[in-house]
């Protein structure tokens, strides 16, 4: 790397609120900034991106050619590519639309596709699914503080290890019951750990944004989720939110 | 509501003038203290040997450690690991580490300069038992990165050479460019008061000692039994074929010493990472002998 | 131990003595089940309370907690004070106070002592009080449901007044200072062992008493069983969370944002995550949830006794209900009496 990180953000198809949310640690902004020589911010700027840099951060599902070749791009020139958010990760919320991408481009179009999507649209993808990703902050939208950590990670290295294990146990630090026992889904039986929990803490039940722990042991989910009479129907329909894969083991 | 305490734990070391290094470190035993890269010496492709000096030298003069120990090194900012003495305790004043580039941590420390400073603490861990095997013979068997730990007893051995009896020194690597202290080996093969075989899986043009498995030369060699102490470090695969040999050459159980590698993070008995059945590798460990490594659930 | 009788009216006075001094931490309500949390007045004390939901360990063993802070440049460490409120963990049942003696036994050892929990600790008063069992407890089984020591005050509920063990000279004098107290009588005692007795049978019959449990956990190490209840295992760490002597932790840096200045934390780890037992380079001594729920389990049921002789599950039963997996040390018991059943 350079002595200063050169580092690039840009932003696919998404809401660009995880973006937006790294701006809101206002006080802390400029200290983060300070580590980094920032060559392009796409929320931020509208020249094209350079071509020389060391990090390069991704916002967004890959949904289009372009899309495709730049974030191809973007692994050329970077050391390290960060992905940031639950689009970026698992395609997110343009994922729902993946399983029937063709049909659903048909039922709203009909034949009469416009130019724009005409041209170069294909089914959602994930970042890591179109190139190698080195680091992934997950959620949605991103904690910001999250987004600190893991770029000092790609930065200046660290040994800290990313848990696999679900999010029970830190909703249980959080002294909350569970919603299981009120005939609530809630997705924290398969959804990786590292958030804290805070949809639970604030009475929501979890809708896996951080995505589905490589652990996750959804067959027994399934049964939990019959036993408490939420049906696991619902908890793989809760699932495809953000177009997680489905385990292929039935509830036995 | 009363007021929050501010309690203090341990000083640091600019307000402990007047204490012994070593009340200074137990103080605070999670406290790592500056130690300078003195020397790094290229061992392999992924391999470097470091010396290290602590800075204060109380801490210097305290730090005492024995083979078969460890320490927790930090780098700040990227975490902590455990990492074996490979250093003689004979020799005091530093101690040298050799590390395997085989994570974030251990890239970053490849990547240090003689001069930089990282934080030391410890020793850790029960060592081999040096004292008991004097007037033995001795059996060692390392494999690949498992001569770290052993080269620190097999240092010792060769300062105190002449309190020990016959020496074999079994040591495996992959290949030949995989070999580690291969210099100081080199030395050591025409050496009458030590009988070192070297064995690599895959062998090149160049390779003029044994090939095959550690286990190999075990077929040919000679073993006093009742005299003798045997000690094994290595990958996890190979403890089980490794004892079972010594078995066979009828060393007991409780003269067969080996290190099992485990992730110790606190080194102190406490954070429950190196727990192998109901022992703690950091400080039950990391060395057992044949018979307690058997009355340990999942050690092998 | 010294015994006083205390009229049951005296209560608040305690609790406002100890105000005066100490975070009184207490069993409250909190939604549909008891927490301990801090309180401002007696009335929200549940002094008749069901098991709660996690344990009073957050007190002694923060799940976060910083060792020191340290400079990256100059590679050293910059400080290290904790703060810490003098507390009273008011209300705790035996099998709470047995666990805080659990955790005692590892970060007290004369080895190794934590300056950080003996630093809790030593700020910490613990008043215990008697309780009468849910469907989930089973610490008559492990012998935790009587405590002896690692108490300031142990108050025994005899219906309009207390029977109350004193444990140091601490509480003493601030019993003695705002309550009237008075010498048991022989019918205080009575009614204590009436009591006691009371509680013994209220314990559910369904939980196996097992003898030599740590023997049958190295008998049946290699059984089905453990590849059948770890296939169940969510990874989830709720039973860790919730568990009072649960104490395994990790240690990692942060950075603060400038990237100049850091801490270095202890975080409260569980052996059921899957990476608790991986070593640099990737090997993982524990892959399988086989491998990580039989080993939890050992640890309390066994592994505990060999080096203390005692277990380190108190039969609290929080995991009981925390687990939706229905893991937990009641399911061993009850895989035992099978086992003992199909032999016979």
């Amino acid at each position: 790397m350079a002595d200063t990180p050169r580092v690039v953000f840009a932003g696919l198809a998404s809401c660009f609120g995880c973006q937006i949310n790294i701006t809101n640690i206002e006080e802390h902004l400029m200290d983060v900034l300070g580590q980094v020589d920032l060559k392009y911010w796409q929320l931020t700027s509208s020249d094209p991106m350079p071509t020389d840099f060391d990090v390069a951060v991704i916002e967004g599902a890959v949904t289009t050619e372009a899309a495709k070749e730049s974030v191809q791009a973007l692994r050329e020139g970077a050391d390290a590519v960060i992905t940031i958010g639950a689009c970026a990760a698992t395609s997110g919320i343009p994922g729902m639309s993946t399983e029937d991408h063709a049909a659903d481009m048909d039922a709203v179009y009909g034949d009469k596709v416009p130019y724009v999507v005409a041209d170069g649209a294909i089914t959602p993808m994930a970042v890591k699914d179109v190139i190698s990703v080195d680091f992934e902050v997950p959620c949605c939208p991103i904690d910001p503080y999250d987004f600190v950590e893991v770029l000092q990670h790609a930065l200046y290295g660290s040994n800290i290890y990313r848990r696999s294990s679900t999010l029970c146990g830190e909703c249980k630090n959080n002294e909350r019951g569970c919603f299981y026992g009120r005939n609530t889904l809630c997705l924290g039986l398969v959804t990786r750990s590292g958030c804290g929990a805070r949809c639970p803490n604030l009475g929501r039940p979890c809708n896996g944004c951080a995505g589905l722990s490589p652990d996750a042991n959804v067959a027994q989910a399934r049964r939990v989720a019959d036993r408490a009479g939420v049906g696991a129907a619902a908890l793989d329909s809760a699932l495809r939110i953000f177009n997680q894969p489905i385990a292929d083991e039935e509830v036995s | 509501m009363p007021d929050l305490q501010t309690v203090h734990v341990a000083d640091l070391a600019d307000d402990a003038t007047a204490r012994s290094g070593n009340a200074i470190m137990m103080a605070n035993p999670y406290r790592p203290w500056p130690a300078r890269i003195t020397s790094i010496t290229p061992l392999t492709e992924t391999e470097k040997l470091f010396e290290f000096r602590l800075v204060d030298e109380r801490i210097r003069n305290a730090f005492h450690h024995e083979p078969g120990q460890f320490v927790e090194v930090s780098i700040f900012g990227v975490g902590e690991a455990p990492i074996s003495i490979s250093s003689s305790p004979s020799k005091s004043g530093f101690i040298e580490l050799c590390v395997r580039r085989a994570g974030e941590f251990t890239q970053r420390l490849h990547e240090m300069q003689c001069g930089d400073i990282v934080g030391i603490r410890g020793p850790y861990g029960r060592p081999f038992p040096y004292e008991d095997m004097k007037g033995h013979d001795i059996l060692l068997v390392a494999g690949g990165l498992g001569i770290a730990p052993l080269r620190s007893l097999i240092n010792y051995i060769h300062d105190e050479r002449s309190e020990f009896g016959n020496v074999t020194i079994i040591y495996g690597s992959k290949n030949p460019s995989e070999v580690m202290f291969r210099d100081q080996f080199e030395m050591w093969r025409h050496r009458k008061d030590f009988n070192l075989i070297l064995t690599v899986d895959t062998p090149d043009d160049t390779w003029d000692g044994e090939v095959g498995l550690v286990t190999a030369p075990f077929a040919s060699l000679d073993v006093d039994a009742d005299n003798t102490f045997g000690a094994v470090c290595g990958p996890p695969v190979m403890y089980r074929f490794v004892v079972e040999e010594m078995r066979k050459k009828g060393i007991s159980y409780d003269h067969i010493y080996m290190s099992f590698e485990r992730h110790m993070k606190c080194g102190m008995g406490k954070c429950g990472h190196c727990q192998i059945g109901h022992q703690y590798c950091c400080i039950d460990g990391p060395v057992f002998n044949y018979w307690e490594a058997k009355n340990i659930q999942g050690s092998m | 131990m010294l015994y006083r009788v205390m009229d049951a009216s005296e209560l608040p006075k305690l609790i406002d003595a100890f105000m005066e001094r100490y975070e009184v931490i207490a069993p409250v309500q909190s939604g549909r089940s008891v927490a301990f949390e801090p309180i401002s007045s007696f009335d929200e004390i549940v002094l008749d309370y069901p098991t709660t939901l996690t344990s009073l360990k957050k007190y002694i063993l923060p799940p976060r907690e910083t060792l020191f802070e340290f400079s990256v440049d100059d590679a050293d460490v910059t400080d290290y004070t904790l703060e810490i409120a003098p507390r009273v963990l008011f209300g705790a049942h035996a099998c709470d106070i047995n666990a805080l003696n659990n955790l005692d036994l590892v970060f007290e050892d004369a080895r190794y002592p934590d300056p950080y929990f003996e630093a809790h600790r030593a700020a910490t008063m613990v008043v215990g009080i008697n309780c009468s069992p849910s469907e989930t407890c089973f610490c008559h089984l492990l012998d935790a449901d009587e405590v002896r020591s690692g108490y300031d005050l142990f108050l025994q509920d005899l219906g309009d007044r207390y029977l109350i063990s004193i444990g140091s000279v601490e509480a003493a004098n601030i019993l003695e200072a705002a309550c009237e107290l008075r010498e048991a009588t022989d019918e205080d005692r009575r009614e204590f062992r009436r009591l006691t007795r009371e509680r013994q049978e209220a314990f559910s019959a369904d939980i196996p008493d097992i003898q030599e449990i740590p023997m049958l956990m190295d008998a049946f190490h290699k059984d089905e069983f453990w590849a059948e209840l770890g296939g169940r295992c969510l990874s989830c760490t709720a039973c860790s969370a919730v568990c009072p002597t649960c104490y395994c932790f990790d240690i990692a840096d942060t950075l603060d944002e400038d990237g100049k200045t850091g801490r270095r934390e202890r975080i409260l780890d569980a052996c059921t995550s899957p990476q608790f037992a991986q070593v640099a380079g990737g090997h993982n001594f524990r892959e399988t949830g086989r491998d990580r729920v039989r080993h939890r389990m050992y640890h309390k049921l066994n592994g505990f006794n060999s080096k203390h002789g005692r277990y380190l599950c108190v039969g609290c039963g929080r995991c009981v209900r925390a687990c939706k997996a229905d893991i937990s040390p009641i399911e061993v018991l009850r895989f035992f009496e099978r086992k003992g059943t199909e032999d016979a």
